[in-house]
């Protein structure tokens, strides 16, 4: 009698298995730094795809299941970003992967994935390496630096009447490759760069840099700085009595940069891949929502992060299947339109084909002057 | 005047502020070491701690800018007191290594509790003071830095008249030298433990406090300020007051000369270098002990 | 001194189950975890050298370690080198700039001490991070990866997964320990506990502890280079945040709390507190707080460690009876 119970229960767990299965949900998993010096930024970009899906699996989710979001702190330290990618593919058997943020934790990621066979995608890592890698698992949904500094670089010099250019840039690969690549559009449009300055991710003042750039009487000048660092910078600069206006890549036009520089954000130009007052019905609902359940504007790094997860979950439902292979070979014909216009990837897997904005900040408000596109790399 | 004069004299003046900054932190430093012989790897913490304080205090109770300040350095003072009365009395007599490791396993704590309660967003003080600048034949500052350099220089004063003139300076100072002795005559060495830890407590929370309108304040600044700090205190003599004053401002005008006229990348590595110096050709520092 | 049976038996059951590892455990997790933990074994051994068995508290050891990270990097990526030489290499340059570190500071005792190998090891953070033209600064070195094992006459192994790689680091921490015991053992190691206690009478007796400290240190170093290199390979790139002062304070904490001035009890500590973070990963902050709480109630009340000590009772607990018997 025993003996039959249980044949039967085994038969009928069998007979139900395709059932649960069929229950079972996808599982994307994301690395962000939750934790550590840039974590403000990730936890928006946790939140906004949180966000997203919960709105998608209201609308029936992916493939007729629910999309299970399993969160890592990667906390922008290589090494951690590597546990935390390993936890999720190994046990929480994710089938896609977001992350990781700054760059040095995504190219580590990268690797992990690549081991895996696990697609990833970045909505915000800007290093020009990291897709030159031939990693066939690493998607890239952002412009890079110097692709910025072909749409833009020619615009500046009109945009914002000037004629010598100082910089003033965080000394890593992005704010190096800012300082390579902006000069020489700049200088077709008929531009000139007098001064160029790094400074150091610890750094909190910068006195001795800004007076170096002052030094060299530039008409405008051009950073690369997150939110922390752009505070500082905003205010020293008019501190130390240079008026010209700032052209920042980076948090330049989020609501925490407006607020916390205060009168020292006036007349800031953003270079960025996104920003809220974008006008397109996409965006003008995203930015409802986003204002409803985290009560403030989205940065560049929502919209990063709706773009990452928008794509991912796209090319899920061209797959036809979670399964990782087909998910990657979908991600390859995307061709998704999204917050900031059109986006497809190249044989590199480098995003193009999107709009950038220049935002000028008047009275608080980020507001569009310029646009141009990414042109195909 | 000729711009590349106004352009030094800037970095003149950028010196001075930030060394008169690095001369009160290294003051409470060399304090606490001269005392307590206890090298305070947690000091930059207090500077830290008085910055977030300042700012709560200011930004969410709305108290006026210039009573937060000396309240945020009462509440880190308080602080400072539970830890030597928990902890410090303790280690009077404790080996040098037990008493660095208490110091950096309470830095790792206080930086790790602000990060839980504060989190890692950096935050800048709300000053009531104007924002237009003041320039003096080119050169610049604010009326915020003008006030900082004011408020630095009047504490290293006000600190050095206390070690030089009152009674309980004299006490410390006798410490300092000769604890045994000191003992013997009736010191209560306890208590001076207590006010050496307090006043260099203080003096690292004012610092923070006052430096938190321009510089912003995060969880992770104490490590780097317990750095400077410590290379004031090795180029100045550990335990000599006029040391960390000299040893400050030197550091700070090395480091806006040094990054003013070089690659601004290396400006931290000056300090370092200038310990390596020091260590090769004048290990006990610029002054002796005081 | 003989050491009690139960001690024999208990390494013994040690060495089988750790070589049994792979065989039973086959999460790639906790594979990771493992070989993580072993490389760990071999830096904090080092580390004890210097901060138990000699007693001076170097805050720079977790640079040698990023050093021999980074030079054997370097060497792969430059020169092709693959680990089997830059091992060797990182641990000898890393040995080499202690060597010379501390002729310069070994002289001094005290806080300064303390704080110039604090001193050093952010003047070494700043190198890896501002010589980009070398180090490519921020953006690491990725791409090291784990050589075939060529055995002449045999072919060549591939010991890149992480079940096979196990046994690299578990030899590897093998040998770091017997390395270390031979020397604590040795009338060099009597000589780093006589300076440690009585510095002043080891002076009197014509021993240098100047000389001895010099010994342990470029050892340590080497040890904590020989660390790093096994490290960069396997995990597959480096970058500036290997000199993060985390690294030192999770090093010192696996010393201190394994049980300072002995092997077994570090080697416990770097398992342990590999293991915890990990399984403490919901509570990033509070595990910090929580671990500082450790070290400063540890240093206080508990000189000799938690871990070895508790081992050390539970194996003494066992070994009564059989002593019992003595008339």
């Amino acid at each position: 009698m025993q003996t039959l119970r249980l044949v039967l229960a085994v038969a009928v767990s069998l007979a139900l298995a395709p059932y649960a299965a069929a229950q079972e949900s996808v599982r994307i998993g994301v690395v962000q730094p939750t934790t550590g010096p840039v974590a403000y930024d990730g936890n928006i970009y946790v939140n906004t795809v949180k966000m997203l899906v919960d709105d998608m699996n209201a609308k029936g989710g992916v493939l007729g299941r629910k999309i299970e979001l399993v969160v890592e702190d990667g906390a922008c330290n290589p090494a951690q970003s590597v546990n935390a990618a390993e936890k999720l593919v190994v046990r929480d058997k994710v089938v896609a992967l977001l992350g990781a943020f700054c760059s040095t934790s995504t190219a580590a990621v990268m690797e992990v994935a690549k081991k895996h066979k696990v697609p990833l995608i970045t909505g915000i890592s800007t290093a020009a390496q990291l897709t030159e890698q031939g990693n066939p698992y690493f998607f890239r949904a952002v412009a890079t630096t110097p692709m910025l500094g072909n749409a833009f670089g020619g615009v500046l010099p009109k945009a914002v009447k000037a004629k010598r250019f100082a910089f003033l840039v965080l000394n890593d690969d992005w704010g190096r490759s800012m300082a390579a690549s902006y000069p020489k559009t700049i200088e077709n449009a008929g531009g000139q760069v007098v001064a160029t300055e790094f400074f150091q991710q610890s750094d909190l003042q910068f006195l001795s840099q800004i007076t170096k750039v002052k030094a060299a009487n530039p008409d405008a000048i051009v950073l690369a700085a997150n939110t922390q660092q752009a505070v500082a910078l905003s205010k020293q600069i008019r501190e130390l009595g240079i008026s010209v206006p700032l052209i920042g890549e980076g948090a330049w036009t989020s609501d925490s940069y407006i607020k916390l520089a205060g009168p020292a954000s006036e007349d800031v130009y953003g270079l960025v891949e996104y920003v809220y007052t974008i006008k397109s019905p996409i965006n003008e609902a995203f930015v409802k929502a986003f204002q409803a359940k985290l009560k403030e504007n989205p940065s560049k790094f929502a919209g990063a992060a709706h773009n990452a997860i928008s794509i991912m979950v796209d090319a899920i439902r061209r797959a036809g299947a979670a399964d990782p292979e087909k998910i990657r070979d979908a991600l390859e014909k995307t061709d998704y339109n999204g917050i900031v216009g059109n986006i497809r990837f190249d044989a590199k897997h480098q995003a193009y084909g999107q709009t950038v904005y220049l935002a000028h900040v008047k009275n608080g408000v980020p507001e569009v002057v310029e646009t141009a596109q990414i042109a195909k790399p | 005047m000729s711009p590349s004069i106004t352009i030094l004299a800037q970095h003149l003046l950028n010196g001075v502020l930030i060394g008169c900054a690095y001369a009160l932190i290294a003051m409470g430093l060399t304090m606490i070491f001269g005392v307590m012989n206890i090298a305070n790897f947690a000091h930059g913490e207090f500077y830290m701690l008085g910055g977030f304080v300042a700012f709560y205090l200011v930004s969410l109770i709305g108290l006026n800018y210039f009573a937060a300040l000396p309240l945020a350095v009462v509440v880190v003072v308080a602080l400072a007191l539970v830890l030597q009365h928990a902890i410090f009395r303790r280690l009077r007599e404790a080996p040098m290594m037990t008493t660095t490791l208490v110091t950096i396993g309470l830095s790792i704590f206080l930086e790790n509790f602000a990060l839980l309660l504060w989190g890692p967003q950096p935050q800048s003080i709300p000053t009531p003071f104007a924002t237009k600048p003041l320039s003096f034949l080119g050169v610049y500052t604010t009326p915020l830095y003008v006030f900082c350099m004011g408020v630095t220089v009047a504490l290293i004063i006000v600190g050095h008249v206390l070690i030089r003139r009152t009674r309980m300076g004299k006490a410390m100072r006798a410490t300092f030298q000769n604890k045994e002795a000191a003992a013997l005559v009736g010191i209560r060495i306890d208590r001076i433990y207590a006010y050496a830890f307090a006043f260099g407590a203080a003096l690292a929370a004012a610092a923070g406090a006052v430096l938190g309108g321009f510089i912003p304040v995060e969880p992770a600044t104490g490590g780097i300020v317990t750095l400077k700090a410590f290379i004031v205190v090795i180029l100045g003599g550990m335990g000599s007051f006029v040391g960390a004053i000299v040893g400050g401002l030197v550091l700070g005008l090395a480091e806006a000369l040094g990054a003013g006229y070089m690659p601004s990348g290396w400006k931290d590595a000056i300090g370092f270098f200038a310990v390596i110096l020091v260590l090769l050709f004048r290990p006990e520092g610029l002054f002796k002990r005081a | 001194m003989p050491e009690p049976a139960s001690y024999r038996v208990a390494t013994t059951v040690v060495l089988v189950a750790l070589c049994a590892v792979p065989l039973v455990v086959h999460d790639e997790y906790y594979l990771h975890l493992f070989i993580v933990s072993g490389v760990f074994v071999v830096a904090v051994l080092g580390l004890d050298l210097i901060v138990g068995y000699v007693g001076q508290l170097s805050l720079a050891h977790a640079a040698f370690f990023a050093m021999g990270a980074y030079t054997s990097a370097l060497l792969f990526v430059r020169l092709k080198w693959s680990m089997w030489l830059g091992l060797p290499a990182a641990a000898l340059v890393a040995g080499v700039v202690a060597l010379a570190l501390g002729s310069v500071i070994l002289r001094t005792r005290g806080h300064r001490f303390i704080i110039i190998t604090v001193v050093f090891a952010e003047l070494m953070r700043l190198v890896a991070t501002n010589w980009v033209d070398m180090t490519r600064g921020f953006m690491g070195l990725p791409g090291l990866t784990i050589p075939a094992l060529d055995i002449p006459g045999v072919g060549s192994i591939d010991i890149a997964s992480k079940s096979r790689f196990y046994y690299v680091v578990l030899i590897a921490a093998i040998a770091a320990f017997v390395l270390c015991r031979v020397i604590v053992r040795s009338s060099i190691g009597r000589k780093f506990v006589l300076i440690r206690e009585n510095e002043p009478l080891a002076e009197s007796l014509g021993i240098s502890a100047f000389r001895y400290s010099m010994i342990a240190f470029a050892v340590g170093a080497a040890l904590a280079g020989a660390a790093g290199s096994l490290y960069a390979h396997y995990v597959g790139f480096v970058s500036p945040d290997l000199f993060n002062f985390s690294y030192v304070t999770i090093m010192l904490i696996m010393v201190i709390l394994g049980g300072k001035g002995t092997l077994a009890g570090p080697a416990l500590g770097a398992v342990i507190f590999t293991f915890l973070p990990e399984l403490l990963r919901e509570a990033a902050h509070w595990r910090m707080i929580v671990f500082a709480t450790i070290l400063i109630v540890a240093t206080l009340y508990m000189p000799k460690g938690i871990v070895f000590p508790l081992v050390t009772h539970l194996l003494a607990r066992q070994g009564r009876p059989r002593n019992a018997r003595a008339p």
